[in-house]
């Protein structure tokens, strides 16, 4: 499933095996865009028990949007804990310590997911 | 037509204090979504790092939300949060500030809550921040209680002020970025 990037919420791509997250989250009502989204990911999830891969790239959020990363994450940690093979990369761009300091922060809760910071440089943004 | 109503002057005001970007209105979500990206294009004129437009950004999309949240002054038609947003320059920083009213009942939480954030160093606030996402908002909380924490983080130097207002206080925030 994709939900398409907007001008205030990133692109998400949900399979059976992988999510993908890229580009800024700071949309008009949290819930309203990230129900749907953890919704889909839950319903992808169940289909297989194969190894499931994540990938982040965000450039921005907002503070209303971390709550839904967190929520992201800790659903993915569970998931993780219930047996699920998951491997997590947190994409952030040289310089961009926000980004960094946001991905170090989510990795602290999790001890089950595979979890793995990845510089990248600017010239990769489309 | 009144000759008061000074258009130059205004000009004149606006260059001279450097002000790239300013707001003061009603201010709604569809408002913001419309003028967020002419005021990223106004931070990257500047050649500014991208690391430091986005750090302006970050205050602004959190001053102009807490606006819409918290200001107690509404349009009398639909209800919409009346307040002021504005991005300078200023000598080197950006500054970035806000001014709504907030209910007497709630101006002094928000006063002990940015008292509080301005004694805290960034190690702390980086580990405040990570608390109030695990355990949510304490009961005191203006809103998510996260904003705050935020603009704290992504600023060198706040300051902050309360004026009388008719409709409770007039909270002035004005944030430096580098």
């Amino acid at each position: 499933m994709i939900f398409e990037q907007t001008q205030r919420t990133p692109y998400v791509e949900i399979s059976s095996s992988a999510c993908t997250i890229r580009g800024e989250c700071y949309p008009e009502n949290i819930s309203e865009w990230s129900g749907p989204v953890l919704e889909a990911l839950e319903v992808a999830m169940k289909l297989e028990n194969a190894s499931f891969e994540v990938q982040i790239e965000l450039y921005y959020f907002n503070s209303s949007s971390a709550k839904f990363l967190f929520d992201f994450f800790e659903y993915l940690e569970v998931t993780a804990e219930a047996g699920r093979d998951i491997a997590v990369r947190w994409l952030y761009r040289a310089e961009d310590d926000t980004m960094l300091e946001a991905g170090e922060d989510f990795q602290e809760d999790l001890e089950t997911c595979t979890y793995e910071l990845v510089q990248i440089q600017n010239e990769q943004i489309s | 037509m009144s000759e008061h109503k000074d258009t130059v002057g205004l000009h004149a005001f606006m260059q001279e204090r450097r002000t790239l970007f300013c707001y003061s209105g009603p201010m709604t979500e569809d408002l913001l979504t419309t003028i967020a990206n002419p005021v990223r294009h106004q931070l990257s004129e500047k050649e500014t790092e991208e690391v430091v437009a986005n750090r302006v950004f970050g205050v602004f999309i959190e001053q102009a939300q807490n606006i819409i949240r918290y200001s107690h002054q509404k349009t009398k038609a639909t209800g919409d949060s009346v307040g002021t947003i504005a991005i300078s320059l200023d000598e080197d920083s950006f500054l970035i500030e806000a001014v709504n009213v907030v209910s007497e009942s709630k101006r002094d939480l928000l006063e002990a809550t940015l008292v509080d954030l301005s004694v805290k160093d960034q190690k702390e606030l980086r580990a405040l921040y990570r608390q109030r996402l695990k355990e949510g908002p304490p009961e005191t909380s203006v809103g998510a209680g996260l904003g705050f924490i935020e603009m704290a983080r992504r600023v060198k130097k706040f300051e902050f002020d309360f004026q009388a207002h008719e409709f409770g206080a007039l909270f002035v925030y004005r944030g430096w970025v580098s």
